[in-house]
C-alpha cells in the first residue's frame, strides 16, 4: 500500500515529469486506485498542487485553514466554523468547482460549496487544478476546481488511525479511520465528530464570538471489490450532518441556526479491456439544510436538492502516442424549498478528451464539450493544453478553456427575485506556466488572463426586491509563485512550501477591484524534522479586501490586510514496526493577531490544540 | 492603530470643515457638532448615519463611528427623535439612545425587542413597531418603552407585520405592511389604555402623514405578483381621524407600485417609476402628471423640507447618493456621498 501511495505520490509530484514515462502498468495502476483519471492524464498542461494525506491526517484544523495556509485559494470565512466558500484567480465561490472522486458537487441551490461542512482528514489527497475546468468538470469549473479523492488499492494491507483531540474554546475531535485490503477486496472507512463552543474572543474588544457554536459528524465509506481479473466494483460514500450556530457581526449578535445534511454515494464498475478501460458511475447526491432564523423557535426555512447522475467513460488507446476519452453523463436534479418550489433539471452532456503524446518532451491536449441543459442554451465547450519539457528541469506549461456556469436554482426560482431570463456565464481564459525541478527543490510560476461575461449579480429591483441579472463583464490576471523545497543536514530534514498571489480582478466598465479580491496573497510553510520529532512553523498574508464596489480604504469600506502565524510540534511517543502514538500540540495564531476575514466578523484570538494519534 | 489614525484623520477633517462656520458668530453655544442639517441613516450592510450641515456646505458619513467608535448592527431601520435624545432602531433588535446633537452614546435597549421598525413618542414612552419572528404571523407587537429608565415596560400585540407608526392625541397610527407577508390595516392604539382597533385600507400600507385638515392619508404599496395575494392595486387612502372612517381611497392602476410618500404643505408628494407626484390635501383623484422626474437607479428614501425633495439613490455595495431637487422647478441642487443602502431622511 505504502508503495504503491508513493509511487502515486512521486507520480503527481515528479519534478522530472516526463524524464521516465509511465508505463502501462501504473497507467492501469491510476485506473484502478483513482476515480478520477482525467485529472492525472489529461491535465498536463494544467497546474495542479497536490496535498497528499499525511499532511490532510496531520491537520486538527479546519479544511479552511490547511487550504488558506497552502495554496493560493482565497478564502472567505463569515467567522470561525462559519460558511467558508474558496475561490481561485479572483473569481468567485460559484466558479469554483469542487470534485469528490470525479464527480462534482457544488450546491445546486448557491453553486458554491461550504468547506465547514467537509471534513479533511477522510480524504487520501486533496488536489488542486487551477484554471477553467468546465470541460472536464462541468458547469461552474471557471476559476478552477478543488478535487477531494478516496483512493481503494488491492495491496494486502491492515492500518488503523486513532485521533483525539482538545484545543481552546472546549474544542473536541475524535476521529477513526481504517484500512484494509487484501487482492480481492479493499475497504477503507473514515469516521469523524467535531464539537464546539467556538466562542473566542474578539480582541480589543469585551465581546466574544456568541452563538458560534458547532458540532458534525462525517462518514467516509468506500469499499472495493475485484470481480474478475477484468472487472472492479466500487462503492464510494460521505455522509456529513452538521449543526451550527451562525454568529452574528461585532455589532451585531445573532440568534440563528443552521443545520446541513448532505449525503453522497456512488456505485463504480470499471472493465479493462486490450485497449480500452471503461468506467460507469452511477450516483445520488442529497444536499438538505434547514435555517432557523431564531434557534429558540421551531421555525425554519429549508432547501434539499437530490442529484441523480449516470456517468460512461471509457479511456481508449489509439496508439502508443494516442488517447481518447469519450464522457457520456446525465445529470437529473430535483430541488424542493421554502422559497423556491419544486424546480427540477435535466442535463445530458458529451465530453471528447484527446491526448497526444509525439515524444518525450511534448504532451498535447485538446477538448470537447457539450452539454444539454433544460432551460439553457448551453454554449460549445473546448480547451486545450501543450505541456513540453525544455529540457530535465524545466517544464513549460500553455492551457486555454472555454468555461461556463449554469445559474443556480436559487438564481432562478427564489421567490420573489427569481430570474427565468437568466443565461450562462460565459469565460475565456489563458494559462501560462513554467516549472523548474532540480534535484528537492520545485518552483513554479502561472501567469493567466480571464474573461467573463453575463456573470450573474443580485441587485435590488424598481419593484423593491432583489432579483439576479446577467449584468457584470469582468477581467482577471496575475502571476502565481510556488515553491517547495527540501533540504537534509545529516538526519535533520527542512521542507520549505511556499505560494505567493498576485490577483487583479476587475469590472470591466468601472475598472474597480471586485470586492474581496486581495491583490497580494502569500504563504509560508517551514517543517522541520528529526528523528521522532517534527515541528512546523506557518504563515499567511492576506492583503487588504474592499467590501464595497468602490475601493475605498476604512472600516466601512475595507478588510485590513493581516499575517497569521501558526507553529505545531509533534513527537512520535512510541514507535514501534507496527504501532505508533503520535502526541502533538497546536498553537494558532501564535501572535495572537487580530483580524477579520470578512468585514465585522472577528475571527479567532491565540488558540492552542492537542492532539493524540495511535497508529495500528 | 489604523483605527487610532483613522479617526484622528477623520477628526482633523472635521476640525478643517468646521473651520469655514467660525467665520459666522453663532448668538448661542452649539449644542452639538450635528445640531443643525440633515441626517440619512443607511441600512448598510455596514448601516450608518451621515450628517449634511443645513446650509448643504459639509457632509460627514458615518457619524456615529467617527464619535463612538462602534457600529451600529445590522440593519439599521429608522431613527426617532425626542426632546435631545435621537433613538437607533436596529433590525438586530436593539436601540440605542444618543445625543442628537453629539450622536454620543447614552444607552442601549436589546432586551424585550425581537425585530423592530420603526419609533414613535407620547410623553415618556416611546412605542415601537416589532415583527417579532418574522416567519411568525402571530407574535408581532408594539413594544411599550419607558424612556426614564430605557427599558421595555410592556408589550401591545398587535396583527401581522406592524411597520410605521405615528402618534398624534394620545393615539398611535399604525401601518400593517405585513412583514414577510401582506397585510391591509391600520391599527390604532389607545394610549391611555392600550386598546386596540383597527381599520382596513388597501394592500401593504406604509408611509403615513396627517395632512392639514387633520386627516389620516396612508400609502398603500398593493400585492405584488410574488405575494401570496397577488398583484393588487395601490392606493392613497384618506381617514378620518374623529370616527377612524375611511374618506376616500385614490387607486393607482394595476401594477403601479408606489413606494415612498412624504408630506409638507397641504401636499403628499410621492415617486413612482421615477416621477414626483404632488396630491393636494383637496383633489379628488390621483395626478395624471407628475411634477418632475428624478435621476435615481433606486430611490429609496424620501423627504421633503422647506420646498425641497430629498431622495436617496440606494446602492447596496457602496456608498449611496442623496440627491436635493427644488421642488419648484424640478432641478437637482445638490447631492451627497452618503451610507450604503441609504434608506432614512430627517432634519436635525
Amino acid at each position: 500500500m505504502v508503495r504503491i501511495i508513493l509511487l502515486f505520490l512521486l507520480l503527481c509530484l515528479a519534478p522530472m515529469v516526463r524524464a521516465q514515462k509511465p508505463t502501462d502498468s501504473i497507467q492501469r495502476l491510476d485506473e484502478v486506485v483513482l476515480s478520477d483519471v482525467k485529472l492525472k492524464r489529461y491535465a498536463h498542461g494544467f497546474k495542479v498542487a497536490v496535498l497528499n494525506d499525511s499532511l490532510l491526517k496531520q491537520s486538527t484544523g479546519s479544511f479552511t485553514d490547511v487550504l488558506r495556509f497552502n495554496s493560493t485559494l482565497y478564502f472567505k470565512e463569515n467567522g470561525y466554523g462559519m460558511v467558508s466558500s474558496p475561490s481561485f484567480r479572483g473569481t468567485n465561490a460559484s466558479q469554483t468547482a469542487v470534485i469528490w472522486n470525479g464527480i462534482a458537487i457544488n450546491s445546486q441551490l448557491t453553486g458554491q460549496t461550504d468547506f465547514n461542512t467537509m471534513n479533511i482528514t477522510n480524504f487520501k489527497s486533496v488536489e488542486i487544478r487551477s484554471g477553467g475546468g468546465s470541460v472536464q468538470y462541468g458547469s461552474g469549473a471557471i476559476g478552477g476546481s478543488i478535487h477531494l479523492n478516496n483512493t481503494l488499492s488491492f495491496e494486502s494491507h491492515f492500518d488503523n488511525t486513532l485521533s483525539l483531540s482538545y484545543g481552546s474554546y472546549n474544542t473536541k475531535n475524535i476521529s477513526y479511520l481504517s484500512s484494509y485490503a487484501n487482492d480481492k477486496l479493499s475497504f477503507n472507512i473514515g469516521v469523524n465528530y467535531v464539537d464546539s463552543d467556538n466562542d473566542y474572543k474578539y480582541l480589543n474588544t469585551d465581546q466574544r464570538n456568541e452563538n458560534g457554536a458547532f458540532n458534525n459528524g462525517s462518514l467516509n465509506a468506500n469499499i472495493g471489490y475485484v470481480l474478475s481479473p477484468r472487472n472492479v466494483l466500487k462503492i464510494y460514500h460521505q455522509s456529513f450532518i452538521g449543526e451550527r450556530e451562525f454568529s452574528g457581526t461585532i455589532s451585531s449578535t445573532s440568534l440563528a441556526k443552521y443545520d446541513d445534511k448532505n449525503f453522497r454515494t456512488m456505485l463504480e464498475w470499471s472493465h479493462q479491456g486490450d485497449k480500452t478501460f471503461s468506467k460507469l458511475k452511477v450516483a445520488h447526491l442529497q444536499e438538505h439544510f434547514k435555517y432557523y432564523g431564531n434557534k429558540n423557535t421551531s421555525n425554519y426555512s429549508f432547501g434539499k436538492v437530490n442529484t441523480y447522475l449516470i456517468n460512461y467513460t471509457s479511456d481508449i488507446k489509439l496508439s502508443e502516442e494516442l488517447n481518447f476519452k469519450p464522457i457520456l453523463s446525465y445529470n437529473y436534479y430535483e430541488g424542493q424549498g421554502s422559497s423556491f418550489g419544486n424546480p427540477n433539471r435535466k442535463e445530458f452532456s458529451t465530453t471528447a478528451l484527446l491526448q497526444y503524446q509525439p515524444t518525450d518532451q511534448w504532451e498535447y491536449g485538446i477538448n470537447l464539450r457539450q452539454d444539454f441543459t433544460s432551460g439553457f442554451r448551453s454554449p460549445l465547450l473546448f480547451s486545450f493544453d501543450v505541456a513540453y519539457a525544455v529540457s530535465e528541469y524545466y517544464k513549460l506549461k500553455l492551457n486555454g478553456s472555454k468555461n461556463y456556469r449554469v445559474p443556480t436554482f436559487n438564481d432562478l426560482y427564489w421567490q420573489p427575485g427569481g430570474n427565468l431570463d437568466l443565461v450562462p456565464e460565459r469565460s475565456y481564459q489563458v494559462d501560462f506556466g513554467q516549472e523548474i525541478s532540480y534535484k528537492s527543490a520545485k518552483l513554479s510560476l502561472n501567469a493567466y488572463y480571464i474573461k467573463t461575461s453575463d456573470l450573474i449579480q443580485w441587485q435590488p429591483s424598481a419593484s423593491g426586491f432583489w432579483s439576479p441579472e446577467n449584468v457584470a463583464k469582468t477581467q482577471n490576471y496575475g502571476a502565481e509563485l510556488s515553491l517547495d523545497y527540501t533540504h537534509h543536514v545529516n538526519a535533520h530534514q527542512f521542507s520549505v512550501h511556499a505560494n505567493y498571489a498576485y490577483t487583479i480582478s476587475e469590472d470591466l466598465e468601472t475598472k474597480s477591484q471586485l470586492i474581496y479580491v486581495p491583490y497580494h496573497k502569500a504563504n509560508f510553510n517551514l517543517a522541520y524534522n528529526y528523528q521522532k520529532l517534527s515541528a512546523y512553523f506557518q504563515q499567511l498574508y492576506t492583503g487588504e479586501v474592499f467590501t464595497t464596489t468602490e475601493n475605498l480604504s476604512g472600516v466601512f469600506y475595507s478588510v485590513e490586510a493581516y499575517t497569521l502565524s501558526n507553529l505545531g510540534i509533534s513527537y512520535a511517543l512510541f514507535n514501534k514496526k507496527s504501532q505508533q502514538i503520535d502526541l502533538s500540540l497546536k498553537v494558532n495564531n501564535l501572535f495572537n493577531t487580530a483580524y477579520e476575514n470578512v468585514a465585522f466578523r472577528p475571527m479567532p484570538d491565540r488558540n492552542f490544540n492537542f492532539q493524540v494519534q495511535y497508529k495500528f | 492603530m489604523k483605527k487610532v489614525i483613522l479617526s484622528i484623520f477623520t477628526m482633523s477633517l472635521f476640525i478643517v470643515s468646521c473651520t469655514d462656520d467660525d467665520d459666522t458668530i453663532s448668538p448661542s453655544e452649539p449644542l452639538g457638532a450635528y445640531e443643525d442639517g440633515i441626517i440619512v441613516s443607511a441600512e448598510g450592510g455596514p448601516s450608518s448615519i451621515s450628517f449634511i450641515s443645513e446650509d448643504l456646505t459639509t457632509s460627514e458619513n458615518q457619524i456615529f463611528y467617527n464619535v463612538n467608535n462602534e457600529t451600529t448592527g445590522v440593519y439599521l431601520q429608522s431613527l426617532g427623535f425626542e426632546d435631545e435624545k435621537a433613538y437607533i432602531v436596529v433590525q438586530d433588535g436593539t436601540i440605542t439612545v444618543v445625543n442628537r446633537y453629539t450622536f454620543e452614546k447614552l444607552a442601549t435597549i436589546s432586551t424585550g425587542l425581537t425585530l423592530p421598525r420603526y419609533i414613535a413618542f407620547e410623553d415618556d414612552k416611546a412605542y415601537v413597531s416589532d415583527w417579532g419572528d418574522p416567519i411568525d404571523a402571530t407574535d408581532d407587537y408594539i413594544a411599550v418603552i419607558d424612556l426614564n429608565s430605557n427599558t421595555v415596560v410592556s408589550t401591545i400585540a398587535v396583527a401581522e407585520g406592524p411597520e410605521q407608526i405615528l402618534e398624534e392625541s394620545d393615539k398611535l397610527y399604525v401601518s400593517h405592511s405585513g412583514g414577510y407577508s401582506t397585510n391591509n390595516i391600520v391599527s390604532v392604539i389607545n394610549t391611555v389604555d392600550n386598546s386596540v382597533e383597527t381599520i382596513t385600507v388597501k394592500d401593504v400600507p406604509d408611509e403615513m402623514a396627517i395632512n392639514e385638515d387633520g386627516d389620516l392619508v396612508v400609502l398603500c404599496q398593493g400585492g405584488n405578483s410574488w405575494n401570496a395575494i397577488g398583484e393588487t392595486t395601490a392606493a392613497i387612502v384618506k381617514i378620518d381621524l374623529s370616527d377612524n372612517s375611511v374618506i376616500s381611497t385614490l387607486e393607482f392602476p394595476l401594477g403601479d407600485h408606489p413606494g415612498l410618500m412624504s408630506y409638507e404643505d397641504g401636499v403628499a408628494y410621492y415617486i413612482l417609476n421615477n416621477g414626483v407626484y404632488g396630491l393636494t390635501d383637496n383633489a379628488t383623484s390621483l395626478p395624471t402628471t407628475s411634477l418632475f422626474d428624478i435621476d435615481a437607479s433606486y430611490a429609496y428614501g424620501l423627504s421633503v423640507d422647506d420646498d425641497q425633495l430629498f431622495v436617496t439613490d440606494a446602492s447596496f455595495t457602496e456608498n449611496s447618493t442623496l440627491l436635493i431637487y427644488d421642488i419648484a422647478t424640478g432641478t437637482e441642487t445638490n447631492t451627497f456621498s452618503v451610507g450604503v443602502g441609504a434608506s432614512k431622511i430627517y432634519f436635525n
